[in-house]
């Protein structure tokens, strides 16, 4: 509490030009991470989660992209509208970064080895050798078995799991105070999935680094982060610890999503629900809540105007943008009550 | 942060619930559609298809307009650069003229003289025309002779003389008529002085523009005047707006029957083995296995051929008989060489689409061999073929210019673009359009089908359609 | 790479046979017979080239012997030019050819390469506009054209500086080569030019360029080390097949410029219905070709990765 948070984004607003029109991919969007934390940003595809984390990075292209609005600041220092070689100051060397898909995230003409020790030489001016050393160290330190060899392979001899591994071996070279990893084991099946999940727990709390995790899938959030932010259509809409997210879920597209994931506790017979409709156009937003025309709940004003965050009542950092939150607003089961009857009158 | 506002019970109130909620709301639009749209907004792509309309009209309708034989020579004007339309001088019949001679003067000098004045008096009598240019100058004392020189630039001194007209022999000839090949353009005549034998290094030059001229009995003969035309009288010439070849060929009315052929070749060849190419690779690729790899595999070695030295190979193989002009075999020969590419990649395509999730799909649900064909493969592979059908045209079109232009394609007298070049080529230094204009339609057709070529590929591409 | 090697050589074997085979049945389906061409003058010439080839045997036993003489490396003798055989011919020829070429190729490959990344990192500005639109000249004029029009040039300037700054026509120096090779090279540049151009643009949306990007790498880095390098891949394999229409292309080339190549050789004896010229030529040229396809997809293994430890 007392200290300033590492990571600081401010209103964080990122618009692309495309042929149809301008689309509002992020709009406004707020969080901290403190030092040593893990915090997840969940949400469905196109919700603006990637895009988000990219514009941190700049490495969003632009154009189409822009980013018309916000701040980023790292430690105090802005990170958005750098020049790139402002931005490679903390790029690679402050952040390291994981992508969503190993096969193509990785040169496909260079060496793994020289990929990893291409990020020492550039940040820490270590020459080739001693880097490519460094390289297999870290390697090793992914559990890469046969590191020495490893390295001196090319990406399209490694699996899809072991590449990942490469990858957040690069990431972290440089000892980065944060990750991000966007999607890291979308691509990856299960089990691959736990063992790097695992690995970047253990790593993360052996350097205290705090790791921005991009996800849509809620196991992994439980199983890794501290704090949750979810996003629909390029807004954040809950945030707040793991546990307020999970057992005080007070947002119906959080609630909409629990009820959306498989469980194996309780009734086996009980079908998934899943949310019906689709994400609004982002080229033209919504004027009120983005989520209101797949709310069960949704009010008149919840169609009018966009809700602002409401505090939890007990003041944990859990906030959630929904009308529902209103201090006078009518609570869920009444609501839905009322709801049932008019679409009954209909 | 947008500001508060105050929220009443009526805001509250549950908002009318939407049952379209799983409507997708954009309209739904079919392949073709779809790239017919976007090939409409692509500027390059329509221009290039305005430029194939063009293309098409000058080649179908334009004989119909210019109406001008292509095979009858204008002698009036051979390798005339592209004019407004031109009139000429009707003049007499030539009527042989007496050798002027200045009798008062020696024929022959007294002794072999050192030096020599050079030429004075040097003038054109009558108006020069292009029948006929009459020099005259005063004779020079002690000469024995002159040399005459006409030249199309302006000499400098006794460099650039030209060409050499006449070596006249005696001292007292004071007069030269130029009939020689005269165009209506700018001449320099230079008179040097000589012994009898020697040049001397003095030289006068005159400058002289002929006037477009035609005698009355041509006229009469090619129709230009009636029988009570006089003399003196201008006369219309036939009208070349891009100007006439080396034989005095009208060079519109030549494109125009070129483009009949090259176009021909271009579009038809392209067609044949394109359809060909098609029915062999997807027969191949439909029945798979042995047959597959046998055809293949011969389709490879064809492709191997070395294209072009084939082409002429069976150019030679097929022979051109009198009177022939060469087209089919060129069709043939583009035939039976080409077709493997379209082959293997329809082919590659069936192959490919055989194994998608939805012909699974459609075969799951009971769709037969016939059904699967006509409602998957070919609506599948239709945008391949039609993108290969447009880069083929221009292709052979270009293989057609080439061996056209080392003398291997379209035979002489009949005209296509590439053998006009061929012919431009020789007089490209004088008479540069000649080789300008069918090498500028060359260049238009083939840009034009590349340019289609490039917007059906990005209309097409269905990685593309989802981008947007 | 050892047994890939092999058998691409073993496959361009079975090629070069084919095109010897296709090239026989072709010559040999020529209305008449070649002999009786007036050219092959005198009735013991035409005995002797008769026995020679065995024109007076069936066609199979004809096949035979022309099959051991090509394996002999024995393309025959001319039928124009007397007492040369046509090995004579390609050997005093070719390295003209192979000169031309082999700079125009280069001209080709290196401007294409140049242009194509500069239109690729000025995408949609006036240098991009400027050099597509060229390019699109190039490859729709044709390359007897553009001889035309480099000599006409030249005869210009040489005019306009009323020197002799390059030669307009014939061989001997380098200085003979340049405008010629490069006329040769213009198409195929223009080609590379709009490969190079699309290959960049989707290299740079790859993935790894944002890995390289995110890496915080400087922009001429991910330009030389990510972009370039695996963008140029796909500009070498259409090499092979470009070889081949530069061959070609200098036919007209030679015959524009006067350069005493093969081709225009070549040219001639077709013209001259010179059968075993052309005959001889053609299995020449052919299995050129397929030796430089082979060498081009050997020098790709080195470049790609994925191909070589495969």
């Amino acid at each position: 509490m007392s200290n300033p948070p590492l990571l600081e984004v401010e209103g964080l607003t990122v618009e692309f030009e495309t042929y149809g029109g301008v689309v509002k991919a992020v709009r406004g969007v707020d969080f901290t991470v403190e030092a040593g934390e893990v915090m997840a940003i969940v949400g469905e595809s196109g919700c603006g989660k990637s895009v988000t984390v990219q514009s941190l990075m700049g490495i969003i292209p632009m154009p189409p992209g822009r980013i018309t609005a916000g701040s980023a600041r790292l430690n105090g220092a802005e990170l958005l509208g750098l020049e790139p070689r402002a931005a490679n100051a903390f790029r690679g060397k402050e952040i390291g970064m994981i992508f969503q898909d190993p096969m193509t995230s990785l040169n496909p003409t260079m060496t793994i080895g020289d990929q990893i020790a291409e990020t020492l030489k550039v940040h820490r001016g270590i020459p080739g050798q001693q880097a490519f050393e460094s390289a297999i160290k870290l390697l090793e330190m992914t559990h890469i078995p046969e590191a020495r060899k490893r390295a001196t392979q090319y990406p399209f001899e490694f699996s899809g799991g072991m590449l990942q591994r490469a990858m957040i071996a690069q990431s972290l070279a440089c000892s980065p105070s944060l990750l991000i990893a966007d999607e890291p084991t979308t691509a990856l099946d299960v089990t691959i999935q736990a063992q790097l999940l695992d690995l970047t727990n253990t790593l993360q709390a052996q350097d205290a680094m705090a790791v921005i995790l991009i996800t849509h899938d809620l196991a992994v959030v439980a199983r890794t982060a501290q704090k949750v932010c979810v996003m629909y259509a390029g807004q954040i809409i809950e945030h707040g610890s793991v546990d307020d997210i999970f057992y005080q879920s007070a947002h119906p597209y959080t609630l909409g999503l629990k009820s959306a994931m498989p469980s194996n506790i309780g009734d086996r017979e009980k079908s998934l629900d899943p949310i019906p409709g689709s994400p609004p156009d982002l080229f033209s937003p919504p004027l009120g809540c983005g989520y209101a025309p797949r709310c069960p709940h949704a009010m008149r004003v919840c169609h009018e105007e966009n809700p602002p965050f409401f505090k939890d009542s007990n003041n944990t950092g859990h906030a959630t943008r929904c009308w529902l939150q209103a201090p006078n607003a009518p609570s869920v089961p009444e609501l839905y009550q009322s709801n049932k009857i008019a679409s009954d009158g209909a | 942060m947008n500001t508060l506002r105050t929220l009443t019970e009526a805001d509250f109130q549950p908002a009318p619930s939407q049952d379209n909620l799983e409507q997708i709301s954009r309209p739904s639009l079919s392949y073709w559609q779809d790239a017919w749209i976007r090939l409409k907004k692509n500027t390059r792509a329509l221009i290039s298809l305005y430029l194939i309309v063009g293309l098409a009209f000058f080649t179908l309708i334009g004989p119909w307009i210019w109406t001008k034989d292509p095979a009858a020579q204008d002698l009036d004007q051979i390798s005339q650069a592209p004019a407004l339309p031109k009139t000429a001088l009707l003049v007499k019949d030539f009527e042989p003229s007496a050798t002027p001679i200045d009798t008062t003067h020696p024929p022959a000098p007294s002794g072999y003289p050192d030096a020599l004045d050079a030429v004075t008096g040097l003038t054109v009598l009558g108006t020069p025309t292009t029948q006929s240019v009459r020099l005259s100058w005063s004779p020079v004392d002690q000469a024995g002779g002159y040399s005459v020189y006409r030249s199309e630039s302006a000499p400098e001194g006794l460099m650039g003389l030209g060409l050499p007209l006449a070596s006249l022999t005696a001292g007292n000839i004071v007069g030269f008529e130029d009939r020689l090949n005269l165009k209506s353009q700018t001449y320099y005549y230079s008179i040097i002085p000589t012994d009898g034998f020697d040049e001397f290094d003095v030289v006068s030059t005159l400058e002289v523009s002929p006037q477009q001229s035609i005698t009355v009995s041509q006229a009469l003969e090619r129709q230009l005047i009636d029988s009570d035309d006089r003399p003196g009288q201008t006369v219309q010439l036939a009208f070349h707006p891009l100007g006439t070849d080396y034989l005095g060929r009208d060079m519109l009315a030549r494109l125009m029957q070129g483009a009949r052929v090259s176009l021909f070749i271009g579009v038809v060849a392209p067609l044949i083995y394109v359809l060909f190419g098609v029915f062999y690779g997807g027969f191949a690729g439909y029945l798979g296995g042995t047959t597959d790899q046998v055809l293949m595999r011969f389709a490879d070695f064809v492709v191997a051929l070395p294209f072009l030295l084939f082409m002429i190979l069976f150019k030679i193989a097929f022979g051109i008989g009198p009177g022939e002009s060469g087209i089919l075999p060129m069709l043939i020969a583009l035939i039976l060489l080409l077709w493997p590419a379209t082959a293997r990649l329809v082919r590659g395509q069936v192959l490919r689409i055989r194994e998608q999730g939805y012909i699974e799909a459609a075969r799951l649900l009971g769709g037969g061999p016939s059904y699967l064909i006509a409602r998957h493969i070919i609506p599948n592979t239709m945008g391949v073929i039609l993108v290969t059908l447009t880069f083929a045209v221009p292709s052979a079109i270009f293989t057609e210019a080439f061996l056209s232009f080392i003398g291997m394609g379209v035979a002489p007298p009949t005209p296509s673009w590439g053998s006009m070049c061929n012919e431009g080529v020789k007089t490209m230094l004088s008479h540069p359009h000649e080789l300008f204009f069918p090498a500028l339609f060359i260049s238009i057709t083939v840009l034009a089908f590349n340019l289609l070529g490039d917007g059906l590929t990005e209309a097409l591409d269905s990685k593309m359609r989802s981008k947007e | 790479m050892f047994r890939y090697t092999l058998g691409r050589l073993l496959s361009g074997v079975i090629t070069v046979w084919f095109i010897a085979t296709a090239t026989f049945l072709a010559m040999h389906a020529v209305p008449g017979d070649p002999l009786m061409n007036e050219k092959a003058t005198t009735a013991e010439i035409r005995e002797n080239l008769a026995r020679k080839y065995g024109l007076d045997r069936p066609l199979p036993e004809q096949y035979v012997i022309y099959l051991s003489n090509m394996i002999q490396g024995d393309f025959g003798i001319s039928f124009t030019q007397q007492n040369r055989r046509v090995n004579d011919i390609i050997k005093d020829h070719f390295p003209v050819s192979a000169a031309l070429g082999i700079l125009a190729i280069t001209f080709a490959a290196l401007g294409g390469i140049l242009w194509g990344a500069i239109t690729a990192l000025y995408r949609n500005q006036l240098p991009d506009i400027i050099i597509m639109f060229l390019v699109i000249l190039g490859i729709s004029v044709p390359s007897f054209v553009f001889a035309a029009l480099g000599q006409l040039l030249l005869v210009n300037l040489n005019q306009w500086f009323g020197t002799s700054i390059l030669p307009v026509a014939g061989w001997g120096t380098f200085s003979h080569m340049l405008m010629p090779s490069l006329v040769l090279g213009l198409g195929t540049m223009a080609l590379l030019t709009r490969l190079m151009r699309s290959s960049m643009l989707e290299v740079v949306n790859e993935d790894f360029i944002k890995t390289a990007k995110a890496k915080g790498l400087s922009p001429q880095r991910i330009f030389f080390k990510h972009q370039l390098r695996n963008a140029i891949l796909p500009v070498v394999t259409v090499l092979g097949p470009q070889i081949a229409a530069i061959t070609t292309g200098g036919f007209v080339v030679e015959l524009v410029f006067a350069i005493p190549g093969l081709g225009r050789y070549f040219v001639q004896a077709v013209q001259q219905l010179d059968y075993t010229v052309i005959m001889g030529t053609t299995v020449f040229y052919g299995a050129f070709l397929v030796l430089m396809v082979i060498l081009v997809d050997i020098i790709y293994g080195f470049i790609d990765p994925r191909v070589r430890l495969k």
